[in-house]
């Protein structure tokens, strides 16, 4: 069975499987350690990091719905010092790749927390979030037009040698557009989808459930609105996709790389499994092995109509 | 007594029991030996109620006693997670993430301790009450509820408290009103050393408030929505002093001093 190779690559970076974690759902990796051994991992995405501390928003942030959550954290995290010097510092011992989120209100922002973790060694990769629906200023305003998702892309583009992936929003009428936008400011490969804004309010109260009202859908909900960006991204674009959306078993990862992914996150699930994301990498790996398949990377797009139908 | 000393791992629980305590409250007891050997009063466990159900997120829930290699967990049907956790039979599996949490401490030298519970605020009173009889510190326990029947597991509280008042809403048992009543009287007259604190975050913030008035510290178990439960998440905050603590790693107990209750107090909230 150890016969699939299940390496992939994004960008310079090779991974030793395609299973990573979302943003925002994996703390850094730390509160997970209990459960997961980490260096089995494609790649650990921490949260998002901005330039200073940020607070988040009030409670209640999360609404649960069905197959699936809203949340509205807003981005609380220490800033990129804290983080740098507690998170960083242990996932320096860690035998995996390390992929930073970073956040910003302004594109200056964004490009001083890449300048800074362009320093850190033990960071493998950058994630550009330009499709946080939970804070004002900054996060999906940057995502939703082509020009300001490309002026962020060139901005952290030229503070960073590492290989940059921008997560992109589903909150748009033609995300293909926004891909091939990133694409050409030099982005290594874009991860999509971010959660998808969303409301729920409380009909014995009359009040939204969530403090800030709207906030981010995620979880098997949205999966095949994921999947239908994914497969849309991944045939617009060269670079490499990051599929993601309601990942729970390895047939939900294996659906993904059909439609386009190089490589999945585990997000949602996290939550409700904390080793959500190895029983996905074992399941891919046996996914693949059940159907003679030597190489994951091969399903990699190939559910679209040029590659012909699968014989079965 | 030093609580969240065990590491939370994933156990296979099974429903031992699941009975009907009063309308719509239950208690169901688990068959889970790990966490039932490892969890402190005050922590709590991260239960998967159903799986392939339309509801996906794990439910905390505070253990009340932990015997024998089982837990025991009060809850009131409020949604679609407990309304299918009091449909659950004995035998059905069940899994959960436990012990999670900062659970009560004990200040050294304690002798008096006054626990004010309102409703379910007794959910995570069980062990503690247990754990204080056996080193020695006299219980008071106030207990208010909306009308007798919920004033739950008087037997376990009459048997390691040296006192019990009760109050209910409906002046059913007990004094007539509110148990925030009650426990300033008590505060008054036999000036605690320690206060323990849960239920509806209005009365927990009026006891700690008397607590304060009183020099007594206070300990509130504080209830939050939560998604992972390990931290990860930051669905849970609470406002404290400190900053934003996450109710599952950091608390869910707090030292009430800590906790800014009103918005306006929270530096972070933008005006």
């Amino acid at each position: 069975m150890s016969a699939v190779d299940m390496r992939v690559r994004i960008g310079d970076l090779e991974l030793r499987n395609p299973v990573m974690t979302a943003s925002g759902t994996f703390g850094s990796g730390r509160e997970y350690a209990e459960f997961v051994d980490l260096s089995r991992l494609g790649a650990v995405v921490t949260k998002g990091v901005s330039i200073e501390p940020w607070s988040g928003n009030e409670s209640p942030r999360i609404a649960e719905t069905p197959c699936g959550m809203l949340n509205s954290i807003g981005l609380q995290n220490p800033g990129v010092e804290a983080f740098c010097a507690n998170d960083l510092a242990w996932l320096a011992a860690q035998d995996v790749p390390v992929i930073v989120n970073v956040v910003g209100h302004s594109v200056d922002e964004y490009a001083a927390v890449a300048a800074q973790l362009d320093s850190e060694p033990v960071v493998s990769a950058l994630e550009v979030n330009i499709s946080c629906p939970n804070v004002d200023a900054g996060g999906m305003a940057f995502g939703t037009t082509c020009a300001a998702a490309a002026e962020v892309t060139r901005a952290v583009r030229a503070e960073t040698r590492k290989t940059l992936v921008v997560k992109l929003s589903p909150n748009v009428t033609d995300i293909a557009e926004i891909a091939r936008a990133v694409e050409a400011e030099g982005a290594d490969g874009v991860s999509l989808i971010n959660t998808l804004l969303g409301m729920a309010i409380d009909t014995r109260t009359f009040a939204p459930k969530l403090a800030r009202g709207v906030g981010g859908l995620s979880g098997p909900a949205i999966r095949p609105v994921a999947v239908r960006m994914v497969w849309e991204v991944a045939r617009a674009v060269a670079v490499p996709v990051i599929g993601m959306g309601g990942v729970t078993c390895a047939e939900d990862a294996a659906e993904f790389m059909l439609a386009g992914a190089a490589a999945v996150a585990v997000g949602t699930a996290n939550f409700v499994e904390p080793s959500a994301t190895l029983s996905v990498i074992d399941g891919l790996e046996r996914f693949c092995a059940e159907r003679g398949i030597a190489r994951v990377a091969e399903l990699t797009g190939a559910a679209w109509p040029e590659r012909g139908k699968r014989e079965t | 007594m030093t609580c969240g000393a065990h590491r939370p791992a994933v156990e296979k629980a099974t429903v031992a029991a699941n009975d009907r305590m009063a309308r719509g409250v239950g208690v169901v007891t688990l068959k889970a030996p790990a966490t039932a050997a490892a969890i402190a009063p005050g922590q709590f466990v991260h239960l998967r109620i159903a799986e392939g159900a339309d509801f996906i997120l794990r439910r905390p829930f505070s253990v009340y006693r932990a015997h024998g290699g089982h837990l025991e967990i009060l809850y009131q049907v409020v949604g679609v997670g407990t309304r299918a956790l009091s449909e659950a039979a004995p035998g059905t599996a069940m899994d959960l993430i436990g012990p999670l949490g900062r659970g009560w401490w004990v200040p050294e030298g304690a002798a008096h301790a006054l626990l004010v519970a309102g409703g379910l605020g007794v959910a995570p009173m069980g062990m503690l009450v247990e754990c204080l009889a056996q080193r020695g510190v006299a219980v008071t326990l106030a207990h208010g509820a909306p009308t007798s029947e919920r004033l739950l597991a008087r037997e376990l509280f009459e048997a390691n408290c040296r006192r019990v008042e009760l109050a209910t809403d409906d002046g059913s048992a007990g004094a007539c009103g509110f148990v925030t009543a009650l426990s300033e009287e008590i505060i008054a007259a036999d000036r605690p050393d320690v206060i323990y604190a849960c239920g509806p975050e209005p009365m927990q913030r009026t006891v700690a408030a008397q607590a304060t008035a009183a020099g007594v510290p206070c300990q509130v178990s504080l209830e939050r929505l939560m998604a992972c439960g390990i931290g990860a998440c930051l669905s849970c905050v609470v406002s404290t002093r400190d900053g934003r603590k996450r109710a599952c790693v950091d608390g869910p107990v707090f030292d009430a001093a800590d906790v800014l209750w009103e918005p306006s107090e929270d530096p972070e909230v933008r005006a």
